[in-house]
């Protein structure tokens, strides 16, 4: 294996050596994705900042005057507007209305009556604004409500709990570190996946097909370490680029996404305080991921990454060009896309085969780590079978690679 | 030191119009013995098997049939410890243009097998008999072909081998690197080692070689020193030799599609 050491060496320290893909490949991910999730998440404040600061503009449809006085006592949160011409959808989209209540004629008749009257609200629901609008009604028709029952049971001299037979005090047990690895959990794996077979494509081009289209791939053919060990430490060197380039994208992401969190505390603690209430708790973001989660995590990610890195110098090797290795292996990007927007599904794990599909089963044991709800029978199944894909990848790779006509081309 | 008696080699290539497996007979037969302090010159066309002789002897392919023996060695059977013994240079090989010559002939030091610190005073003295000494840590991304040239020669030369492949090694070269070029070589056969060269270049086989081979078809044509086979062709030079044996193989092409 000293052969194969010194081909790895060799294939780390050309790669570093070019310092612009070493930028691109680990200072660029460390700086972006901060920056871009941080951004995200100020973003989304300031527009639901935005949204909260403004009256939602509302169209009455109300004969009979029953919420007019209501919502006109809230300027803050209504602002009652002209009926406009034409569509309620154009009056979304021009901005000039967040909603359309129309109010049953006779309503105020039927509260007198102590009757129900029907209130039928006309809202966008692809629309912000008119989505808080419409929640703001429905709180404002939940005060209402509350006022005419008080005001019925008091004129029939019945006791307020009559009407409230039960009395809900929900609390959130969990805190923001908790749903953060939940969302951790679900959207990991298909970074993960992503990151790591782009990771081995891109490098493993360069080393396969490049040192083919470089014509350098003769000198090392013809030094005495055997081919089957210039395979395996280009394959070794594949694999160490692509985990570090995963490490560094995870612990950028990490990052980015706690600042995200803190962003999002800070608003919640804010609007908390503007309301006069307490925020929620706020939770230990620092403990996100444990060392075992990471560590379990990282040896769930190195067959994957063999068996990755074994097809893409199965390919690279095959190609005259490095463009002719990218091409060739741009339709396992897509699958590799397919099968992580699928682990991202929603209540995936459910499904009673999942443990046994392959490269799947690594999605669902990671998620289910940083949900910290690991079944570890589940986890050995997944190490298990992903360890025999990339050994078996691994030697049919070197296999193939090792005969003359992988190495010696028509127009070599 | 290098022997090789019945060669065959043959390729399996696809044909681009009929999309159907084609058989190549690449080296058909090919016998021939390189003595150490010997410099054998290998001539032929584009296509006539040179290259891929060459390439089995320095284990980078192996025969179909035949035996190959290099320094003692089956090359056949152990292809790994032959190729220790062998230098190997061929025009389209290229160094790795991030090094600089003395980054990248201590790293194919150890490729070879020979410690790092040796490596790098045996490579600096092969620059220095190259005159590429002063380029000896500047980037290689720059070099004209040239300088890749003579670098390229100094990662083969750096394990000391025994026998020494150059493919076309004077190709694309200027008077001056030519020369130092063939100057090497000749050194080399001074020092003992047994050097197999292939070219085009006919004037400098009749300089250099000490017995040439003609390749036609993937078949030898004459296997002597330059005068023995001006003689045997009355030809006065080895360009007259190359072209009636062009006009030979064209005949006997004519008279298989008859």
């Amino acid at each position: 294996m000293q052969g194969a050491m010194l081909i790895l060496k060799k294939e780390l320290v050309e790669f570093f050596k070019d310092r612009r893909t070493v930028f691109f490949t680990f200072v660029m991910p460390l700086v972006l994705y901060p920056v871009l999730l941080t951004m995200m998440a100020k973003l989304a404040i300031r527009e639901a900042g935005e949204r909260e600061g403004k009256p939602s503009r509302v169209v009455l449809l109300d004969p009979s005057g029953a919420l007019k006085g209501k919502l006109e006592a809230n300027p803050a949160r209504f602002q009652i507007v002209p009926r406009p011409e034409g569509d309620f959808l154009q009056a979304v989209t021009a901005e000039k209305a967040d909603l359309q209540v129309e109010v049953e004629p006779g309503a105020s008749e039927a509260r007198a009556r102590m009757d129900t009257f029907k209130v039928t609200a006309l809202y966008d629901e692809s629309t912000g604004t008119s989505r808080t609008a419409l929640k703001r009604l429905k709180e404002a028709l939940k005060d209402y409500d509350e006022a005419a029952v008080k005001e019925r049971l008091s004129s029939l001299k019945a006791p307020e709990a009559l009407a409230k037979p039960t009395r809900l005090e929900s609390k959130d047990a969990g805190d923001i570190s908790r749903q953060m690895r939940k969302m951790l959990g679900s959207f990991l794996p298909y970074v993960l996946l992503i990151v790591m077979f782009a990771g081995a494509m891109q490098h493993g081009a360069y080393m396969s097909a490049g040192e083919r289209e470089r014509g350098t791939l003769l000198s090392l053919l013809a030094t005495r370490i055997p081919r089957i060990q210039i395979i395996l430490g280009k394959q070794l060197a594949l694999f160490t680029l692509s985990l570090l380039t995963v490490v560094v994208s995870l612990a950028s992401m990490a990052f980015g996404i706690g600042r995200m969190g803190q962003e999002f505390q800070v608003a919640e603690a804010a609007e908390a305080a503007a309301r006069g209430g307490a925020a929620a708790a706020a939770g230990n973001l620092s403990g996100l991921v444990t060392p075992s989660t990471f560590l379990l995590t990282f040896l769930l990610l190195v067959p994957l990454g063999f068996f990755f890195t074994a097809i893409v110098m199965l390919v690279g090797t095959q190609a005259r060009t490095t463009r002719e290795a990218q091409t060739a292996l741009t339709p396992g990007i897509f699958i590799v896309i397919v099968l992580g927007v699928f682990s991202m599904a929603p209540g995936i794990e459910k499904m009673a085969l999942l443990p046994y599909v392959p490269i799947l089963n690594i999605s669902l044991a990671i998620r289910k780590l940083f949900s910290q709800q690991a079944n570890m029978l589940e986890y050995a199944v997944a190490l298990a079978m992903t360890t025999g894909m990339a050994a078996l990848a691994t030697w049919q790779s070197s296999r193939i690679l090792g005969r003359e006509s992988s190495l010696f081309k028509g127009g070599d | 030191m290098i022997r090789l008696e019945n060669i065959h080699k043959s390729f399996t290539v696809k044909d681009r119009k009929t999309r159907k497996p084609r058989r190549i007979d690449a080296v058909q037969g090919i016998s021939f013995e390189v003595r150490p302090g010997e410099i054998y010159g290998l001539l032929g066309p584009n296509g006539a098997g040179k290259s891929t002789t060459l390439r089995m002897i320095a284990s980078l392919m192996k025969p179909d049939a035949g035996v190959l023996e290099v320094c003692g060695v089956d090359a056949v059977r152990e292809p790994d410890r032959s190729r220790a013994a062998v230098a190997y240079l061929a025009t389209d090989m290229n160094v790795y243009e991030r090094f600089t010559p003395r980054e990248l002939l201590r790293m194919f030091g150890e490729f070879q097998g020979v410690d790092a610190v040796v490596a790098e005073r045996r490579g600096l003295h092969l620059l220095e008999k190259l005159h590429l000494t002063e380029f000896a840590d500047v980037k290689m991304d720059g070099f004209s072909s040239g300088q890749k040239q003579k670098v390229g020669i100094a990662r083969a030369l750096l394990h000391d081998p025994k026998v020494v492949v150059f493919d076309e090694p004077t190709t694309g070269l200027d008077v001056l690197t030519a020369k130092t070029v063939l100057d090497l070589l000749r050194v080399m056969k001074s020092e003992g080692r047994a050097v197999v060269v292939s070219t085009h270049v006919m004037p400098m086989v009749e300089q250099i070689c000490d017995r040439v081979g003609i390749i036609y078809g993937g078949e030898l044509h004459g296997d002597a020193p330059p005068r023995e086979i001006l003689k045997s062709r009355n030809a006065t030079t080895l360009d007259e030799v190359f072209f009636q044996l062009a006009a030979e193989g064209e005949a006997t092409l004519t008279g298989k599609e008859a």
